[in-house]
């Protein structure tokens, strides 16, 4: 089976803005792949005139809430840093029985790659040389910070109809629509302790899955 | 054999696809008018399942209604603009366009049509759904001008490429075909559900829909049996977006959209209306002062119970120029409280006094008032006679639950009286001029009007003319009766002068009402106050006051009163009386308390004569007789 990946463009976030765009991004994602009998849930973003849909099933919310969370622990630790989240979709097929190998194996066919510039905040001047700024900065500040959010909205709409054309166009990769199967089974790779750990662990992935895509 | 076996199968499969095909017009068309039309949108339902309109609430997750399994996409239900749409009937060949007009309104003009139009398509009934859309056809005469098309959709079905395709995939299996062009259907379809959200025109539906203003512009979705094509520089103004076409047994399906840009769109907003024209309209609270009051105590605690009250007195004063046309008023309160009371109001009189004593107040009613009678007007100021009947009935109906309110602080209590207690100022009014909001005290004095009266006119108590007395002192007994029962009754009344007379002058009403031959040992429920007490002493003495005329013995129970109560300050509590009464607009019953003093300053000088004639007889009683006035 072949295995689609979709990169992302990038997007330059601050870390609070991180939730919000990464849950729009995700549930829109996971929205196209639940094939199964859903009630759309429409949700208006709070820092962005945007509308994004969620699936309405819970487990899937929860899922991806989760997955955010522990991202944005890990932005903490790790600042001013490009990371890559990657949303797998997988199908799950029995092996085999054998001695030594797991029955279950993840057959993944499509990969989301988000990635997310995380700048940190505006930091209030420190040194005297700056001192002088200090009271032109409200201003200025707020209308640099309402001009990046306008070009964030925008990017992030930019990325939505990525994720439309996409879906529109890579159709044939998608397994077919099982009763009672809501969404196609998924994953939601984060960066773990340090970058090269994050780039092991998907090599792996791939190693174990085998698709031909990403090893290409 | 096999070739016909085939056959049928292309038929059946053919017919599922045709079915397919239809489903994904309808689905596409829903989605897309979902998204357009305000206030039909999921997106009102979307934030919590719980809370969708009816048709989406019964649907909810345990329910799915058939259409919802066609793609996997459960929507909320508009039957009535699919149906008004009837895309049944068009022919799978011809495209569906969708076109997404805004429409402005001019500023006054429309203002009145908005009502009639815009509301209904606000309204999230599907009848006035449809009656909206049928509306739009004679917008589209009046109103082109202020026209602009901002989005058009189109979903076709393309079978030129019918060969080709059936040829490129011929080898596989029908079926499979069919379920892959299924799930690329679904596929479109969730696109499209995410799409119509990203579009500019979503934000106008927003707007439209997540604020209460009114704007001078609308959304409206059309289907149009013409098409108009865009000129090119329409077009060109336009962006395009094309979904990938879905590959069927025999076509593809298309779904296409043209759209403005944001900036186009957006320079159509326009400042929203102010709101304070429609808080204006006729019947609104703000319209007639009077119409607020009823919601207070309503919408709030305790705090609005005397204001309420208050207003009520007020109110009342106001009109007291001219009492019949308070009853008369137009107010909506008033119509209100007709409403709720006027039926039985509008009826007869008990047809005899002697059956007010016997049996609860709804029992007798029903027994009293044959429904059969005449639903008069309001009445006239010619007709205070008739009025009494009216005012009459009304506390017939109204102690149910007028009373608490009307004495005790419970705001539980007064919540649902409002009308009633309205309806019931308005029934009092055209009788004697009686306070409003006091009915306690209104009552009161009424009944004392009612004595002096019947001592005047008729001198025998079950009369015709005593009617509206005996339906009074009913009422008020019960609603007395009530508020004795109630344990809260002895809760302080330490916020108005008003509503202490009031409660002054309850016991001595009760004690009239409730029982005219019970004996004068409830002196302890009186309350403890000075003024409490010369009320309450004044109105027990007035209550001695018709048997002293008739029994001469009893002549020294006055006396008694005094000096329980309040034997130093009789001429305090006349004037709390008197200024009660003037303050319920009631001056006829300062004089019945000056005609039951003067009553008894007659008797007691008739006692005083009989005692100086017994002592002129006997010389040693002298002394001892009891002159204390």
């Amino acid at each position: 089976m072949n295995c689609e990946v979709c990169q992302l463009k990038e997007l330059e976030v601050e870390s609070f803005e991180i939730r919000e765009v990464l849950r729009c991004i995700l549930h829109t994602i996971v929205f196209h792949r639940a094939l199964g009998l859903i009630r759309p849930k429409d949700i208006d973003l709070e820092l962005f005139e945007i509308t994004y849909v969620q699936c309405g099933e819970i487990e899937v919310e929860k899922k991806i809430d989760e997955k955010i969370e522990q991202f944005i622990n890990w932005i903490e630790k790790h600042p001013n840093k490009k990371s890559q989240i990657c949303l797998s979709f997988y199908e799950v097929k029995s092996k085999q029985p054998s001695w030594f190998t797991n029955k279950i194996e993840r057959l993944y066919w499509e990969q989301w790659y988000i990635n997310l510039n995380v700048l940190q905040p505006a930091k209030p001047p420190v040194g005297k040389s700056h001192h002088s700024k200090l009271v032109m900065d409200p201003g200025e500040a707020s209308e640099e910070r309402s001009s990046r959010r306008t070009l964030l909205e925008q990017s992030l709409q930019e990325v939505l109809f990525q994720i439309i054309k996409f879906v529109n166009e890579k159709k044939d990769h998608v397994p077919p629509i099982n009763d009672g199967v809501i969404y196609c089974p998924f994953e939601i790779t984060i960066p773990s302790s340090s970058d090269s750990a994050f780039g092991m662990d998907m090599f792996k992935r791939i190693l174990h899955s085998g698709h031909p895509s990403m090893l290409g | 054999m096999s070739s016909s076996h085939n056959r049928s199968n292309n038929n059946s499969e053919g017919a599922k696809a045709e079915q397919i095909i239809f489903e994904f017009f309808a689905k596409s068309l829903h989605i897309i008018l979902e998204s357009r039309t305000p206030f039909m949108s999921s997106r009102n339902f979307s934030g919590d399942q719980m809370i969708c309109s009816p048709s989406s609430s019964s649907s909810s997750s345990s329910s799915v209604r058939p259409r919802d399994k066609w793609f996997n996409l459960a929507l909320r239900e508009c039957p009535a603009a699919l149906e008004s749409f009837d895309i049944g009937r068009r022919s799978s060949l011809e495209p569906l366009v969708v076109d997404v007009v805004l429409v402005v309104r001019p500023l006054v003009g429309d203002q009145m049509n908005l009502s009639g139009k815009g509301e209904l398509i606000r309204n999230f009934s599907g009848k006035d759904y449809q009656s909206g859309w049928n509306s739009d056809q004679d917008e589209l005469g009046c109103e082109t001008k202020n026209e602009q098309i901002i989005e058009r959709w189109v979903v076709q079905y393309d079978n030129r490429k019918i060969r080709e395709s059936v040829t490129t995939s011929s080898r596989r299996s029908s079926s499979n075909k069919l379920q892959v062009m299924y799930k690329k259907a679904t596929l479109l379809l969730r696109s499209l559900f995410v799409m119509v959200r990203l579009l500019p025109a979503y934000k106008i539906f927003r707007e439209l829909n997540s604020s209460g203003q009114i704007f001078k512009f609308k959304l409206v979705p059309r289907v149009p049996s013409i098409v108009e094509p865009f000129t090119r520089r329409e077009e060109a103004e336009m962006q395009k977006f094309s979904f990938t076409p879905v590959e069927t047994i025999c076509g593809r399906l298309c779904l296409s959209v043209l759209y403005r840009s944001l900036s186009d769109v957006s320079c159509e907003h326009s400042t929203p209306m102010s709101p304070t024209f429609i808080t204006d309209y006729v019947g609104s609270p703000l319209a007639d002062p009077l119409k607020r009051f009823p919601s207070l105590p309503l919408s709030y605690g305790s705090p609005p119970l005397l204001p309420f009250q208050r207003r009520h007195s007020w109110s009342f004063d106001r009109y007291k120029a001219s009492p019949p046309s308070v009853s008369c008023s137009p107010s909506p309160t008033r119509s209100d409280s007709h409403a709720l009371v006027s039926h039985p109001c509008s009826r007869h009189l008990p047809p005899h006094p002697s059956d007010i004593p016997t049996g609860r107040r709804k029992e007798s009613y029903a027994e009293e008032y044959p429904p059969s009678q005449d639903f008069s007007p309001p009445p006239s100021p010619s007709a205070p006679k008739h009025a009494v009947p009216r005012g009459i009935t009304r506390t017939e109906s109204a102690p149910v639950r007028i009373p608490a309110p009307t004495f005790q602080p419970k705001e539980n209590v007064v919540a649902p009286s409002a009308h009633l207690k309205l309806s019931r100022h308005a029934s009092l009014k055209p009788v004697r001029n009686l306070g409003p909001g006091e009915s306690g005290a209104a009552i009161d004095k009424l009944f004392l009007y009612g004595r002096d009266d019947f001592r005047r006119h008729s001198g025998v108590r079950p009369s015709a003319n005593s009617s509206p007395r005996i339906s009074f002192s009913r009422s008020s007994n019960r609603s007395f009766q009530d508020d004795f029962d109630d344990p809260d009754f002895p809760c302080p009344f330490d916020v108005e002068y008003d509503d202490i007379t009031d409660r002054n002058s309850r016991p001595g009403s009760f004690d009239h009402r409730g029982d005219i031959h019970e004996p004068l040992d409830s002196s302890g429920s009186y309350p403890k106050k000075s003024q409490d007490a010369a009320v309450g002493a004044l109105v027990r003495m007035l209550k001695k006051a018709p048997p002293l005329r008739q029994d001469v013995s009893e002549s020294s129970i006055p006396e008694i009163c005094w000096n329980n109560n309040n034997s130093n300050k009789p001429a305090g509590a006349h004037e709390i009386a008197v200024a009660s009464i003037t303050a319920s607009g009631i001056a006829l019953a300062s004089k019945t308390t000056a005609d039951a003093l003067e009553e008894l300053r007659s008797y007691k000088e008739m006692k005083n004569h009989l005692l100086l004639s017994q002592s002129t007889s006997n010389p040693s009683s002298v002394t001892t007789s009891p002159f204390d006035v």
